[in-house]
């Protein structure tokens, strides 16, 4: 006859019972699972449903005993739950208690539908900024090297032909960069209305950027107007996402840093 | 499961050495063909030459060679066959031709000679060695069958330092909770699962999904899944999942500390942390997101501004390191070479008044000098003529990766709950990846060296232990 084998309902994994009256954890995750004979209800409150497993004595604990805390492991923030025993109490501290109050009054979520938007259109008009750095540098290249405009000295250089073609096309690849880079940095509740402001500064460095490599380069006298209007429609379509995109960060930006300074002034926190 | 690094260093020199072999007939190829291009080779008999080369040595010498190296069972039974076929017919061609056949090939005003005998005669030695080591140490260049060798060099080290334990495999489980149900009987499970309940709140079976209510949980806090039988443990947690009441919650996120159910869960790698027990850590879709607090995910939104550059510019800096090192030796080398250069100068004049024979060596020196600074000079110009073609090339190839990345990102593809993760193993039947971002740190970026410590280290070792038995 073969053993049962009870699985973990969060991973699947075999659980091993090593006390039928206590938490036990399941082999591979972690999660706290009941024992066999463990009562379900709180250890200090008999009528209660337990609610979470004490991190450091793994008593069954409801919401009366119950202490929240926001902990760094190594550098990333995790919520940790122990009971109010003195020695569990101890154990935690190096986490710190959680303002159940201020978790409620900075709760972002009436700004979901709106992020969503924000971080598509900034993230879209940065992404196609990139490709049309990207697109620009290959076709640059091209014209440079494989067309007959480009190898009758119409685009200048330095010391070799082309040197300013990658050396230009490589600072505006970076500069598309930083704009995808802080196009994708406005779905951080933190971070929106700062980097709202920066896509702005971006944009105008890119637009002046471009505006100068495109005269630099000489390409108002190239053959081909088609080509030049492309490069301009891409762009300007790109550049008005992230304009768009910008502005709306901005304001919802601005709306979830006066929800944090009421929050705080509410409650007498300090900075 | 066994990683790349049991592989024996015996086998990795055979691999290595064959796929030196596959160039060298790369090379010895085209040479030949350049030959017949300027005329110096029969344009009627070098192509089957040609052929052979490329067929016989060059390719399958690269691919075996490769795929030996990567400590892979079919590769080291085609090394025997290659060896062996490589002896058979080296040593026919010694029979036939005799050890002394060599090939006179002109150069400019004089010739060379290729010792095609010897060359067959150290093929013979090299192979026979080769595919008698192999037969010989069978059992240990090959993995037995069932066994997966891990081969991504990043997970195989994490494995071997006994911090990321075997993944659950993703087929569904019979109801004695051990047995593989076979892929379609798994299919057909997952077809005729209900995932609601009318009874009340109910516990989502973390083997085939279904979901069965808690008013038949047994007094020994176990229950039996109505789908596919399995008996479930209870979570400690008796609350609803926040996005659907209805079920019961798995269990916690590990960052919002809120309680969500295993189709609101996502599953990362854990923290190296003495704190953290589990293997695993669970994440809601809004904290693996990153949006309000720096959580421990893979693919997290939160993207520091600097690894953009990092990854754009990380190839860049890698060659740049490169050409750091060799310059740095380059002028170690050549501040030597100077004073010996000077040193040998001035001797020869003096050596010089006092007869002839003091003049051929200061030659010979000159000659080697010559050859000492040539052959830097020769490979610091092609680094960077290279580098001056490579690097902006990575840094394109960067570029557009981050730009891949970041259409990922925008979809909001790289969310994938434990639902989804172990209905795709099972239809798909392989295993979700679990994809590093290419713009952030791995999930173990914090790990510094002060938590590599002994006692660390002793403790990975021990739950390593605990899992492997």
């Amino acid at each position: 006859m073969t053993s049962e084998v009870i699985l973990c309902p969060v991973c699947g994994g075999k659980v091993i019972f090593q006390a039928a009256d206590t938490v036990s954890r399941c082999s591979y995750c972690g999660s706290p699972v009941l024992g066999k004979s463990q009562d379900r209800n709180c250890v200090h409150h008999p009528d209660t449903l337990a609610k979470a497993v004490c991190n450091i004595c793994g008593d069954l604990i409801c919401e009366l005993d119950m202490q929240k805390r926001v902990g760094n492991y190594g550098g990333k923030l995790f919520t940790v739950v122990n009971c109010t025993k003195r020695e569990c109490v101890r154990e935690s501290e190096w986490a710190r208690p959680v303002n159940p109050e201020y978790e409620r009054l900075t709760n972002m979520d009436w700004a979901d539908k709106i992020d969503n938007s924000i971080l598509r259109i900034t993230g879209m008009g940065a992404l196609l900024m990139v490709i049309f750095e990207l697109f620009f540098f290959l076709s640059m290249l091209y014209i440079q090297f494989l067309t007959p405009w480009g190898l009758s000295d119409n685009i200048p250089y330095w010391f070799i032909r082309g040197d300013q073609v990658i050396v230009l096309s490589i600072v505006g690849n970076f500069i598309s960069a930083m704009l995808l880079q802080t196009g994708l940095q406005v779905y951080i509740h933190e971070r929106q209305l700062g980097a709202g402001l920066m896509l702005f500064v971006i944009l105008v460095i890119e637009v002046v950027v471009l505006v100068f490599r495109g005269l630099q380069f000489n390409l108002l006298n190239f053959p081909n107007g088609m080509y030049l209007l492309f490069l301009l429609g891409a762009f300007v379509f790109a550049s008005f996402l992230v304009f768009v995109g910008a502005l709306l960060a901005i304001r919802i930006g601005w709306k979830k840093r006066k929800q944090l300074e009421r929050a705080m002034a509410e409650l007498g926190l300090s900075k | 499961m066994d990683t790349i690094f049991d592989r024996p260093r015996a086998l990795r020199f055979i691999g290595l050495t064959q796929m030196l072999f596959g160039l060298l007939g790369l090379i010895a190829g085209i040479g030949l063909l350049l030959a017949m291009e300027t005329g110096v080779a029969d344009p009627d008999a070098t192509p089957p030459y040609v052929l052979l080369i490329f067929v016989g040595v060059a390719i399958p010498c690269l691919v075996i060679g490769n795929y030996v190296d990567d400590l892979r069972r079919r590769a080291v039974i085609a090394q025997i066959l290659y060896s062996f076929t490589a002896v058979i017919l080296t040593a026919l061609f010694l029979g036939v031709y005799g050890i002394d056949y060599h090939w006179t090939f002109p150069w400019y005003e004089t010739t060379f000679d290729v010792f095609i005998g010897n060359l067959a005669a150290a093929i013979l030695v090299i192979q026979l060695l080769f595919g008698l080591y192999l037969i010989v140490k069978w059992s240990d260049v090959v993995p037995p069958p069932g066994v997966t060798i891990e081969r991504d060099r990043t997970r195989a080290r994490l494995i071997e330092r006994g911090e990321l334990p075997s993944p659950l495999s993703t087929h569904l489980l019979a109801a004695d909770g051990k047995t593989e149900l076979p892929q379609e009987e798994g299919q057909r499970l997952l077809q005729v699962r209900k995932l609601v309940t009318e009874e009340g709140m109910a516990i989502l079976c973390s083997n085939c999904g279904g979901a069965t209510p808690l008013t038949k949980v047994d007094d020994d806090n176990t229950l039996r899944c109505d789908y596919c039988g399995v008996r479930l443990a209870v979570s400690s947690v008796f609350v609803p999942c926040e996005h659907h009441p209805e079920y019961l919650a798995a269990t916690s996120c590990a960052v919002c500390g809120d309680h969500f159910c295993r189709m609101c869960l996502t599953a990362q790698e854990p923290p190296v942390d003495e704190r953290w027990e589990g293997s695993t850590v669970f994440l809601c879709q809004k904290c693996f997101e990153g949006r309000f607090k720096p959580a421990v995910t893979t693919s997290s939104l939160v993207l520091p501004i600097e690894n953009l550059f990092g990854v754009a510019g990380g190839r860049f800096s890698k060659l740049g390191q490169l050409y750091g090192k060799f310059l740095r030796a380059y002028g170690g080398i050549m501040k030597h070479v100077v004073r010996f250069s000077l040193r040998m100068a001035s001797s020869m004049g003096r050596s010089g008044r006092g007869g002839r024979g003091g003049d051929n060596a200061a030659s010979f020196f000159i000659l080697m000098i010559i050859i000492i600074i040539a052959i830097p000079i020769a490979v610091g110009f092609i680094l960077l003529v290279a580098g001056i073609v490579i690097i902006p090339l990575l840094f394109y190839v960067g570029l557009v990766g981050v730009a891949i990345e970041a259409v990922r990102i925008i979809r909001r593809t790289d969310f994938i709950s434990l639902q989804e993760a172990r209905e795709k193993g099972i239809k798909l039947a392989k295993p979700v990846e679990k994809k590093e971002s290419v713009l952030r740190e791995t999930t173990r970026s914090w790990e510094g060296p002060s938590l590599a410590g002994a006692s660390r280290k002793s403790a990975f070792e021990s739950r390593r232990d605990y899992f492997g038995s």
